[in-house]
């Protein structure tokens, strides 16, 4: 099957070898519109108004009468250069945007933006890359609900849902898969991003479940990718582009059962790790946040959790060796799995009868006692 | 497609090749230049620049730049293109001493348009284009060494940055400029090499210090420039501090015509008013300059210029002061004022034509004649402290009347002025 090359045009930052400093392109730009530019009488005139680079930290009563930061254009084959007639100033955050629409029809390529600032040479850290996707496990169920894509640097918002794809077997790209919403869902330290698949169709007896069936199809295998061109918080694309190869398995439609759960207890007057197993994969970020170990008269005891055996063992390490007594292991009542299934019920479990919220509220416990 | 890349629209470098055959570079008209491999000395808008000071127009529209780190004076030739007419401005109510502002947060603006944050933006100078009222800034960006200076220009309150890479150019370099090293007692020496530049009938006057025991030094550099310059020091008797002095540079000049003869007259800090004939100022002396008026102590003076007042239609000479009102003095006098006694003891002044001086209203940084009726300021007005703004201030009381509270500002409020009568009347003359 012939499928035609769609052309992501894109922003970016040049790197400082290049003979006038650095520029700011807006790269792979379709030939229509790269034809249009070579027919202005005065394109650069016209390139002031839809491509466009400010500084981008001037809170001020005339911010929005502020100029644009001087420069210079440059139409390459398929790319224009911004270069400001002085050169970007490093530790100032700047704003680049590009919105061809007024130029017209036929033009209609989408707007572009990129906030991007240059470093201070001592504090420009490695090149960003992806360090870890989960759920880390390579077999996956059908009714995954979520991935988790974490970098080695703080990132942008802006550039996740078109540089994330997910592509089947062949390589084409698995159409409606990924959900798209409208922010982009990242963590406050702006190194994780969540990636969803789209809960309706994950959703048993709902419209896009019913129209198209669930994102993913048991038996296939997938690939997610990440492709470069998400930028950090300087505005630099990643090291390389990350892939993510997967096989998919039958569902996990029931609650999380807590009592499967397999407590290795350690040594009284120890540190070593408290470890509990799971029977199937659990949700990474949940690991994290949701279970907490309490002494018998209620104290959090404070400690460090490592997630690991692909979400399926949970270990905490005390900060102060353990003393005989008995301890609870709180759940927290989100905890899910990799499937969205809670320790309530299972993700697309009929409406609950009992209207009172109460049993959702705790979370189960577990106890254990050290002598 | 062409194996050169085009160019479209002027351009300084007319064809240029692009790195990669397989790229077709195309440079773009409208403030817009192009790239070439071939290294092109001052590219850039600095062009030639090292520095940016002090400003001053010549004949033929020649924009005068002192550059103090090339230890240069530059003349650039500008262009009709590079001029704008804003004579079509209109510059306030000149009745009721309601002046305009031409830029709201001009430092803000320029550190936008340089790319930059706004305590990296220093203005050292304005100059006004007199045929085409046009303003002209000396900027930098940056306060370190590796400040980037540029010539910005006024265009209907919109700023423009002057590719002087373009601009036909020559210099003057100025020899003896003190050690960049060389220090004073709170200052670096280099920050006076050129305090100051004027145009006179061929010749361009330069003020400054140099690294030579007299170090106070008048340079007058022919235009267009030749090997011929002459260098003179000076000296001054100085009130205040009660001793002659030989290195304080003279901080402001301007050159008059007065009974026929010209004359340079320089104001020092701390604040002597000195009168040197031209023809004192020849090539290798040491001019002892009269002094005609001390403006009072504790003064640094931040420019000096002449203008005609609409009132009277009297010439005067208005010296701006850093910590108080600025100073007005009749130019009739400058010419006829004796020459204050030397060798006396200390004397806090004020002395001579300080004695006669008229207090005017005017809190400005960089202040300019714009044409017979305005002036142009830069200032940091009470109410936007947080910001620098162009502006215009009418002539001859300096005086901007928004800015004040008076029982006149109430709605049934006393008219004395008649102001009601001219609420309207916004020009430019």
């Amino acid at each position: 099957m012939n499928l035609p090359v769609e052309r992501q045009s894109r922003l970016q930052v040049s790197s400082d070898r290049s003979p006038h400093g650095r520029s700011v392109s807006v790269c792979s730009l379709g030939p229509d519109l790269v034809a249009f530019l070579r027919t202005c009488s005065r394109p650069g005139e016209l390139l002031r108004s839809v491509f466009r680079v400010a500084v981008a930290q001037t809170p001020s009563p005339e911010a929005d009468s502020l100029p644009d930061v001087s420069g210079r254009y440059l139409l390459l084959e398929d790319e224009v250069q911004f270069i400001p007639h002085f050169p970007f100033e490093r530790e100032v955050k700047y704003r680049a945007s590009f919105d061809p629409r007024p130029l017209g029809a036929p033009l209609t390529a989408e707007s572009l933006n990129l906030e991007f600032l240059i470093p201070s040479e001592q504090k420009a850290p490695t090149l960003t890359e992806v360090t870890h996707i989960f759920p880390s496990c390579d077999l996956l169920p059908e009714n995954l609900l979520r991935f988790y894509v974490c970098f080695s640097n703080s990132m942008q918002r802006g550039r996740a849902l078109k540089e994330i794809s997910l592509f089947d077997s062949d390589g084409r790209p698995a159409v409606d898969a990924l959900y798209r919403p409208p922010v982009e869902l990242w963590d406050r330290s702006m190194r994780h991003l969540t990636v969803l698949l789209d809960p309706g169709r994950l959703k048993r007896w709902v419209g896009p479940n019913i129209q198209l069936g669930p994102p993913l199809k048991m038996g296939q295998k997938y690939t997610l990718e990440i492709g470069s061109w998400i930028n950090d918080l300087y505005g630099r694309p990643l090291r390389e582009r990350f892939r993510k190869h997967f096989v998919v398995g039958d569902p996990i439609r029931k609650r999380i059962a807590v009592e499967d759960w397999k407590i290795l207890t350690p040594m009284t007057g120890s540190r070593q790790a408290l470890v509990l197993i799971f029977t199937s994969p659990l949700d990474w970020a949940l690991l994290l946040q949701t279970i907490t170990i309490e002494s018998a008269d209620g104290l959090v005891i404070e400690g460090r959790i490592v997630v690991g055996q692909h979400e399926r063992r949970w270990s905490f390490t005390p900060t102060s060796p353990w003393i005989s007594g008995v301890y609870h292991i709180r759940v927290g009542s989100s905890l899910e799995d990799v499937c969205g299934n809670s320790i309530r019920g299972a993700f697309d479990r009929p409406l609950r009868k009992d209207p009172s919220l109460a049993a959702e509220i705790n979370g189960p416990s577990l106890s254990f006692q050290l002598i | 497609m062409s194996e050169k890349p085009t160019t479209i629209g002027h351009s300084r470098r007319d064809i240029l090749r692009f790195a990669a055959a397989s790229a077709i570079g195309l440079a773009l008209p409208g403030g817009l230049s192009a790239v070439s491999n071939a290294p092109v000395a001052h590219d850039g808008p600095s062009g030639p620049l090292r520095s940016a000071g002090v400003l001053a127009f010549g004949p033929n529209n020649v924009l005068f730049v002192g550059d103090i780190t090339g230890a240069t004076i530059h003349a650039f030739a500008l262009r009709d293109k590079d001029l704008t007419s804003q004579t079509d401005l209109i510059s306030g109510n000149f009745h009721n001493f309601e002046g305009r502002d031409h830029v709201v947060g001009l430092d803000q603006k320029l550190a936008a348009l340089f790319g930059t944050t706004v305590d990296k933006i220093v203005i050292n100078d304005l100059a006004v284009h007199q045929p085409t009222e046009q303003i002209f800034l000396s900027v930098e960006r940056g306060r370190g060494t590796d400040a980037i200076p540029a010539i910005v220009k006024v265009n209907h309150g919109q700023l423009e940055i002057l590719e002087l890479d373009s601009i036909p150019h020559s210099q003057v370099s100025l020899p003896n400029e003190p050690d960049f090293k060389a220090m004073l007692e709170f200052d670096p020496q280099q920050m006076y090499a050129i305090t100051d530049l004027k145009y006179y009938n061929g010749e361009v006057f330069v003020t400054g210090i140099t690294n030579q025991r007299f170090a106070s030094t008048v340079y007058r550099i022919p235009y267009p420039f030749n090997s011929n310059m002459a260098t003179c020091t000076v000296e001054i008797w100085h009130p205040v501090h009660g001793e002659f002095e030989t290195r304080a540079p003279i901080i402001r000049q301007i050159i008059r015509e007065l009974n026929g003869e010209p004359y340079l007259f320089g104001v020092y800090g701390c604040t002597p008013l000195v009168r040197f004939p031209l023809s004192a100022l020849k090539d290798g002396a040491h001019v002892r300059g009269d002094l005609i008026g001390e403006l009072g102590y504790g003064a640094n003076p931040l420019d000096m210029l002449t203008f005609t007042s609409p009132a009277d239609s009297k010439d005067y000479l208005l010296v701006t002061i850093d910590t108080r009102s600025a100073s007005q003095i009749a130019v009739s006098e400058l010419a006829s004022a004796p020459p204050q006694p030397t060798g006396g003891g200390i004397d806090f002044g004020p002395g001579g034509l300080g004695r006669t001086q008229r207090a005017l209203p005017i809190k400005a940084e960089h202040i300019a004649i714009l044409n017979s009726k305005w002036a142009v300021l830069i200032w940091r007005h009470p109410k936007t402290t947080y910001r620098l703004d162009l502006s215009t201030l009418a002539l001859p009381y300096f005086f901007e009347r928004k800015d004040g509270m008076s029982e006149m500002n109430w709605p049934n409020g006393p008219d004395p002025f008649h102001y009601r009568e001219h609420r309207n009347e916004l020009g430019n003359q």
